[in-house]
């Protein structure tokens, strides 16, 4: 039996949903907002030089580049969720099928989009970044080329989590809820781990110590695994150490934690069927 | 809504209560065969904010610098649990007693080595505060401690000698005040005024005050018996053997780690401005940032060595906590020998030597420090060097486009490897650019756009 991809499908899909975002105004909206954002990291940077006569760092601009990062992947996931959800709510999804779409290429549709989107915003990164090198005379370095390389395969695991959660929905509104929430329940989790790490702990209570040690068991064992900002965090952590060994692990754990969910997204949009 | 409230009030309660019982309760204190280490930090073994490092029962491994010795003992001692710190505290003062017996070192399960307990001693060359300090074993402990104590008495032997020389010294200005009032009250009885050869004799009579004699700048801790454990990297384990052949429950895993990187170059930037707020540079990639017209830099270079932070942190405390992935960078060594080259496209601008500076308070309304060259002759001697360091003056011109700055050695005028550092001139004033430049995808946008309308019409 010969297996054929279908790769014309998945072209056709691709297509559409690109041109479209191309021609709306939300990722130039993002884009545009998150640079105002870099803008005033990059000017506290400046002012922080002034104020303590010199600063020194291998890469200035990398801190600048990971809150946006973060909030473009949050965006984009949002994006191909409320997709997958409003073409099951308005029978788009089932016209769809009626003709050569798969569950398969439908998933994989809505994920090359999404990553197209996001090669688009890393496009408008560099051209930021280096604008902002050029003016500032801070160093564009090879670290920050590496953070945001790597951030290509963190956004893979943040849009494939999105496309998970859109599986079990019908409607956009409930797909939304579901993913800020569950974004906000992981961001929330590793955040006070990462606050309570850095406290002192002689200045902590001992109810803190106790809390700390199990939100260390939380995030090493259950969100390290999950959550798609564990990836993304890792990800930073392997540019930040310069190791290219786990620079590599991490790449690879995101190809399969991608491929994992995308499948999983396929199978539950299988079993609940079109019309969710 | 009463439920979940009810419900919450209770949680706050129970917690409040948990945490309350953990300020309050007196600890309970365990007697615990436990180890006491006097370790090689990367830099030395002692001094300000260097105790003894400490390995509770509840630890099963204890850390070690490669190729150093380190010095170990196995103690008895009453082991509480402070909930403050969430760690494990030894009360040294209520027990404190050695465990008998040699220590066994154990590789592959094989006994590679027996060691029996052995004097040892650290000794501070520059005082107990300076930087600098080593670890003597075996007989030269003895004899660094003995000829301490010598010195020691030599010293208060010879403060002796300066007391009665003291004393005699106030009974000669004594005899001098009178010689010399008695010529005051010739002179004003009789009108005359002493002769030039009175004067000359009285000034020849004036006593010199003895100078208190110099104490010993070094010091020395008084010996102590613990195992020297000296090895290469591995993964060892110890047990002390009792007399009778026991191990005792005294068992633990041994960890010898090295460094990364040795001997590599970092910097301590003090700025002219705020000499107080010191910046490291110890990665050869960092890049030096630099604001404003004229700068003012001292740079001090030192060799460090960069350890895994969760050996390192675990080398103090066994119960620290670090992260295997990252490294840290550990300061041996300030290098005051070298020669600073101030380079600017390749070509060596200046060379800078390595002098002493002292930061000297204005008074007044202005407030602030003064920083200005520390010269001896020329200063009170209650005064010392604040901080020493190769002085960097960057204009506005030398910076533009970038320059270097790297190591020499003061003899050869060789490059030192890996001691070039960047510097860079930020331009704040082009940072007005940086909002409308951010709103450049928005005009792709609308080109788009318009693009789209056209087309469609």
């Amino acid at each position: 039996m010969k297996i054929t991809l279908p790769i014309h499908t998945v072209k056709v899909l691709v297509k559409r949903d690109l041109f479209s975002a191309l021609r709306g105004s939300g990722l130039y909206v993002v884009s545009s907002v998150l640079f105002l954002s870099v803008a005033f990291i990059v000017k506290n940077y400046l002012d922080s030089i002034k104020k303590n006569d010199v600063f020194v760092s291998y890469n200035p601009l990398s801190s600048a580049f990971f809150i946006p990062m973060v909030i473009v992947s949050v965006y984009l996931a949002l994006v191909s969720a409320a997709s997958i959800s409003r073409e099951k709510d308005q029978g788009t999804l089932e016209i769809l099928f009626y003709g050569p779409v798969s569950y398969f290429s439908y998933i994989i549709g809505k994920y090359i989009n999404g990553m197209l989107n996001y090669l688009v915003v890393v496009g408008f990164f560099f051209i930021y970044f280096l604008g902002i090198s050029n003016l500032t005379n801070l160093g564009f370095s090879y670290r920050l080329v590496e953070a945001i390389f790597m951030s290509i395969f963190s956004v893979s695991c943040v849009i494939s989590f999105g496309l998970l959660i859109s599986s079990f929905t019908r409607r956009i509104r409930s797909s939304i809820l579901w993913l800020v929430g569950i974004f906000l329940l992981f961001l929330g989790i590793q955040l006070s781990h990462t606050i309570l790490l850095g406290m002192p702990e002689t200045t902590m209570p001992s109810v803190l110590v106790y809390f700390e040690k199990s939100l260390s068991m939380i995030s090493k064992y259950v969100i390290g695994w999950l959550s798609p900002f564990s990836y993304v965090d890792r990800g930073m952590e392997a540019v930040s150490l310069s190791d290219l060994k786990l620079y590599g692990m991490n790449i690879i754990s995101c190809i399969i934690y991608s491929i994992v969910l995308l499948s999983l997204s396929m199978f539950i949009l299988e079993k609940k069927g079109i019309k969710g | 809504m009463k439920k979940l409230l009810i419900f919450l009030a209770m949680i706050i309660g129970l917690v409040s209560y948990l945490s309350n019982m953990g300020w309050t309760q007196k600890p309970v204190m365990e007697e615990q065969l436990v180890y006491r280490q006097r370790f090689f930090d990367g830099k030395g073994y002692g001094g300000k904010g260097h105790p003894d490092g400490f390995t509770p029962h509840t630890e099963d491994t204890i850390y070690l610098i490669a190729d150093h010795d380190n010095a170990i003992s196995a103690r008895i001692t009453l082991v509480y649990f402070w909930p403050v710190a969430a760690k494990y505290r030894a009360n040294w003062k209520a027990l404190n007693e050695e465990v008998e017996g040699p220590l066994e070192i154990l590789k592959d399960e094989k006994v590679i080595k027996s060691l029996e307990k052995e004097n040892n001693c650290i000794y501070y060359p520059e005082g107990y505060i300076g930087e600098a300090s080593l670890l003597y074993t075996g007989k030269k402990a003895e004899k660094m401690r003995k000829g301490f104590e010598e010195i020691v008495e030599r010293y208060y032997m010879a403060v002796r000698m300066w007391r009665r020389k003291v004393n005699e010294y106030n009974k000669k200005v004594a005899e001098f005040r009178q010689e010399m009032e008695k010529i005051r009250e010739k002179w004003r009885e009789t009108g005359e005024e002493p002769s030039d050869e009175e004067i000359e004799k009285l000034i020849l009579k004036k006593p010199e005050k003895p100078e208190p004699p110099e104490p010993p700048k070094f010091y020395v801790t008084e010996p102590r018996k613990d195992y020297t454990v000296n090895l290469p990297q591995g993964t060892y384990k110890i047990r002390v053997r009792a007399k009778d052949g026991t191990a005792q429950d005294s068992q633990k895993n041994l960890v010898v780690f090295g460094p990364r990187k040795t001997a590599a170059i970092g910097y301590e930037i003090v700025p002219e401005n705020r000499w107080a707020k010191r910046e490291s540079c110890d990665d050869p990639r960092s890049i030096i940032y630099v604001e404003g017209e004229e700068n003012t830099l001292y740079f001090q270079p030192f060799y460090h060595d960069e350890y895994n932070e969760f050996y390192y942190n675990k080398l103090a405390d066994p119960q620290n906590y670090g992260r295997e992935k990252k490294w840290r960078w550990v300061r041996s060594e300030f290098i005051k020998d070298g020669l600073l080259v101030l380079l600017k496209e390749g070509k060596i601008i200046k060379k800078i030597e390595n002098i002493p500076y002292y930061a000297k308070e204005i008074r007044g309304e202005q407030r602030g420090f003064d920083i200005i060259e520390y010269k001896k002759e020329e200063m009170s001697p209650d005064i010392r060097p604040t901080f020493e360091g190769h002085k960097v003056n960057l204009s506005s011109e030398l910076v533009k486009g970038n320059c270097q700055v790297n190591l020499g050695k003061k003899n050869t005028g060789e490059f030192v490897k890996g001691g070039e550092r960047e510097i860079r001139l930020v331009t704040k004033e082009n940072s007005k650019y940086f909002y409308p430049f951010a709103l450049f995808p928005l005009v792709i946008g609308l080109v788009i756009f318009i693009q789209r309308r056209k087309e469609l019409k």
